[in-house]
């Protein structure tokens, strides 16, 4: 959607692509408030018999925009190209050139609903990766998978011009030469499974997406979220950093189009309950990220390392023996 | 009256921010209780995006228990209630899942006029997200201050400055750049302005807004430099919530159908419990033997997901503060930020660097329903709800006025009660720690009953008691809170292991036990829930515990708890050592002693 009101430039049933503007408006450029009555040395109500512009005249850096008469009479000029938008009180508002900001459809599919003014919505068929932490904005790219298995570092060495347009599969973790290299070879994308709390300042100026997909730490992607993603190496994906936990949970996401003429997968049962047999991903320490299936759903309370007693889960994570998980603790992957 | 008479059972729903709660609460043998609880994930997002959703979900576990059927065959609730005990006579809600009221406040001084405003839009669920100060003047301020609102693009600009006869030129500066930034701005996304400063300039602040925005005008916050008037200011501030942010939940309409009442924001209804609590002055069993007298107050605490309310009532009259950006969910990351790591580390048993605290508050914002499973964690989480119920109190208690309540200025007023709420005080896998955190938060003088609201009552209560009063007194008696501790901080200064105060401890069975209390020692009694005792309070010389001035011994009688009987005298204010490795010592030992 557009930051501010502006015009949609899409119908409803249009097919677009992710490079393609579905929306546009005007941000405000920057601004001046001129104190021209107290540069001119007069009262303030005297200012508009001094004016040599009105409202809605565009006026260029160093014009005159208020003067007195005579010869040696002060003037005042323009700091700045723009539109003088407003004038009281002695002073005087002259604003830059609005920017143009173009919203791009960012992935492949047809309109299905227009939001007037504002923006709309875009239906596709494919899969969608929810991450749970991410950096940037949008873009897309081809998927390029950079790492063995889910549990291996994206390491910069690997990094080559290869990679130059793809959004890279990691696995654990990523260190400070891989946004390096990532940015010198203008990757588009990276999707890794941890993140190192120390990452994070460096991640306010990267010049791509990153996504996170199972939390900060050194955590190895979840084996299904990754068995898509390698599998779909070579296919073109969007991708998007943007989070905001809360309100809205806008979740930073890689959407992989599907071709068309594909059978859509069955609607997933929002509410169904917990059942034995079903996949889940741990969400909290100190197994965060693990995927497993539930074996058993005990009917009462178990006490876990904190003394508190609660209902959960025992899942085979492959480990020796199931692990109780509290059920809060607990995501259905479906 | 009539309509009230009809009154049997009342369904009472709360939408938080993450989870939505439906309490039943119907006659039992002529007496209103606490019948059943449901609860579920509030469903504001998609894929529901209609939080009458969430509502139904939780109705529909209380459905399950009691074998009653409530919601007809549209989905759409069955009110009054049928002679075959399908439906409920009222329901009523609170709601705090909307997000908070944007606010840009302007004043002239930041601990005069500024401080007052934001007290007053911390009325309400509200974020400030600048702050324009007028004392700064120019014309690279009044950019500044365009800049502010125009890149922020606020709910509400709310602007205060000027005692009465006061200032006037500077205030109206502010309102010239708020009103030029709003006419910088496309007419959809204007702010409204609230002007709550010097009440003479209103008409020449209404000449300069003119038609670029809505204003709306309250009574001046700081009319005398002596004294605040926030309560106008903080219901329009409240209105505006309601308005512009609860009124655009998806569902809302519905839920607005359900309910006679208007749908209350829950801070609002917790504050009117704590109101209630007061007037009752015979309070219910629950707190019987503490009771709240003209000198002193009640207090209600109520740490949720994505919010702070702190709700302190002194002769009758609420303060309530509400901290709508930060809670034990969300806000976490951004308290460290800007508070700093040894903010929240301070309150840990083992040591725990700043990174790794900021991943675990980043992890927990995205699963926000999950619960610690590693004491770490626990810890943490925690040492989060102290600081947040200490930075809300910050804000609150300049705005309080406790009167005789409040012997010393530097320290909490003294409450015969205090009620606190809340996912992380309620679900502490031991009720010490829960008391701890809450000694640790609040830091409370003199006698005082801590009373845990366990099943997160306290809203529904409070906007129960609008509706039919009695069901909030009898839902009380009937065991909706429980008694967590009765807590004796004596007031003074000594060097630590020294003798402070005396106690002997009389037991319904007659049976007696004597302490003595050493200055630092944080001391646990047993007297179990549904005991009384009387205590007899010798302290020392120039120790004040409350029973009308320092020295003064006494007897009292008091109830028990889940913790029974603390004396924490670990002195006001709290001193924490500076040294990480003594800090976490103290804090693993204070856990010991309270038995967490």
């Amino acid at each position: 959607m557009l930051p501010i009101p502006g015009q949609v430039l899409v119908n409803v049933g249009d097919p677009v692509d992710p490079t393609q503007v579905v929306a546009r408006t005007n941000l405000l450029g920057d601004f001046h408030i001129v104190p021209a009555a107290r540069l001119l040395g007069i009262p303030t109500s005297q200012l508009g018999r001094h004016l040599r512009v009105r409202l809605g005249d565009e006026v260029r850096r160093g014009q005159t925009i208020a003067a007195l008469s005579g010869p040696l009479g002060r003037s005042v000029k323009s700091p700045l190209n723009g539109v003088v938008t407003a004038s009281g009180s002695g002073r005087i508002l002259i604003e830059a050139q609005p920017t143009r900001f173009e919203l791009r459809a960012y992935i492949d599919g047809t309109v299905s609903d227009v939001l007037r003014n504002y923006g709309v919505t875009i239906e596709t068929m494919g899969a969608i990766i929810q991450g749970v932490w991410g950096a940037g904005r949008e873009s897309f790219g081809v998927l390029k998978c950079m790492v063995k298995s889910p549990d291996q570092p994206l390491r910069a060495r690997s990094i080559d011009s290869s990679c130059h347009g793809t959004i890279l599969i990691g696995g654990t973790k990523l260190n400070e030469a891989v946004l390096e290299r990532a940015q010198e070879l203008q990757v588009r994308g990276i999707v890794t499974g941890g993140l190192a709390p120390e990452m994070l300042p460096l991640m306010k100026g990267v010049l791509f997406p990153v996504v996170v997909t199972e939390g900060i730490g050194e955590v190895p992607m979840s084996e299904p979220i990754f068995r898509l993603l390698a599998t779909n190496e070579g296919r073109e994906a969007s991708i998007s950093g943007r989070v905001r936990p809360r309100g809205g949970i806008t979740r930073p996401e890689i959407i992989i189009p599907l071709p068309s003429g594909s059978t859509p997968p069955t609607q997933a049962q929002v509410r169904s309950p917990l059942e034995v047999g079903m996949q889940v991903r741990v969400v909290r320490a100190p197994l965060i990220g693990a995927v497993g299936t539930v074996v058993a759903l005990p009917t009462h309370a178990h006490r876990i390392e904190t003394g508190a007693r609660v209902r959960g889960a025992e899942v085979d994570l492959n480990q020796a023996e199931p692990v109780f998980v509290p059920l809060a603790n607990l995501e259905v992957l479906r | 009256m009539a309509q009230e008479q009809r009154i049997g059972s009342i369904l009472v729903a709360d939408c938080g921010a993450v989870m939505t709660k439906a309490m039943l609460l119907d006659q039992v043998n002529g007496q209103y209780r606490f019948v059943a609880q449901g609860e579920a994930l509030t469903t504001t997002r998609h894929p529901w995006s209609d939080v009458a959703a969430g509502i139904r979900h939780a109705i529909e576990q209380i459905s399950a228990v009691t074998g009653r059927r409530f919601l007809d065959g549209s989905a759409n609730l069955i009110s009054p209630e049928l002679s075959n005990r399908q439906g409920v006579d009222v329901f009523a809600a609170t709601i705090s899942a909307s997000q908070p009221l944007q606010v840009v406040l302007g004043g002239l001084v930041q601990d005069l006029s500024i401080a007052s405003a934001e007290r007053a839009a911390a009325g309400t669920y509200s974020q400030i997200r600048a702050i324009l100060d007028g004392g700064k003047r120019g014309t690279s301020s009044d950019k500044e201050h365009v800049r502010a609102i125009r890149d922020n693009a606020p709910d509400v600009v709310c602007i205060a400055g000027g005692t009465e006869g006061g200032a006037d030129r500077p205030v109206l500066e502010l309102v010239e750049s708020t009103t030029l930034a709003c006419s910088m701005m496309e007419p959809e996304v204007r702010p409204l302005v609230l002007y709550a400063g010097n009440s003479q300039l209103r008409r020449q602040v209404t000449e300069i807004v003119g038609e670029e925005a809505e204003l709306r005008v309250a009574d001046n916050v700081l009319p005398t430099l002596e004294g605040e008037n926030l309560l106008n200011a903080q219901e329009e501030l409240d209105a505006l919530y309601v308005q512009q942010k609860m009124g655009e939940l998806p569902g809302i309409d519905t839920v607005s159908n359900w309910s006679p009442a208007p749908i209350t924001p829950t801070a609002r209804a917790f504050g009117r419990l704590m109101q209630y609590l007061w007037h009752l002055g015979e309070p219910p069993d629950i707190v019987k033997g503490s009771k709240a007298t003209p000198s002193s107050g009640i207090l209600g605490v109520d740490v949720g997901a994505a919010s702070t309310t702190v709700a302190a009532v002194f002769d009758g009259q609420l303060f309530l503060t509400v901290r709508g950006d930060l809670g034990v969910a969300f806000g976490g990351e951004r308290l460290l930020q800007k508070q700093g790591t040894e903010t929240i580390t301070r309150w840990l048993p083992e040591p725990m660097d700043g990174n790794e605290a900021r991943g675990f508050f980043i992890n927990r914002a995205m699963h926000p329903t999950s619960i610690p499973q590693e004491p770490r964690e626990l810890w943490l989480e925690q040492a989060l709800t102290r600081e947040a119920i200490r930075t809300t109190l910050q804000i609150a208690r300049p705005g309080w006025r406790p009167g005789v309540a409040q012997p010393y200025s530097h320290l909490l007023p003294l409450f015969d009660t205090i009620v606190v709420s809340g996912g992380v005080l309620a679900h502490a896998p031991h009720p010490g720690q829960a008391a701890l955190i809450v000694l640790d938060g609040l830091e409370p003088i003199g006698i005082t009953t801590l009373v845990l609201d366990a099943h997160g009552l306290a809203p529904a209560l409070g906007n129960v008691a609008a509706v039919k009063p009695l069901a909030a007194v009898e839902a009380l008696d009937g065991g909706g809170f429980i008694n967590l501790a009765t807590v004796i901080t004596p007031i003074g200064e000594a060097r630590p292991g020294d003798t402070v105060l005396r106690v002997q401890v009389t037991y319904d069975d007659d049976s007696t036990f004597s302490v003595e209390v050493n200055y630092g020692d944080l001391e646990v009694l047993p007297l179990p829930p549904g005991q009384q005792a009387v205590l007899e309070l010798h302290p020392r010389r120039g120790f004040d515990v409350g029973l009308g001035g320092p020295g003064k011994s006494g007897k009292r009688q008091v109830s028990g708890g889940l913790v029974g009987l603390i004396i924490d005298a670990r002195g006001r204010p709290l001193a924490l050592s500076s040294d990480p490795q003594q800090s976490q010592a103290q804090v693993q030992q204070w856990l010991w002693d309270v038995g967490g």
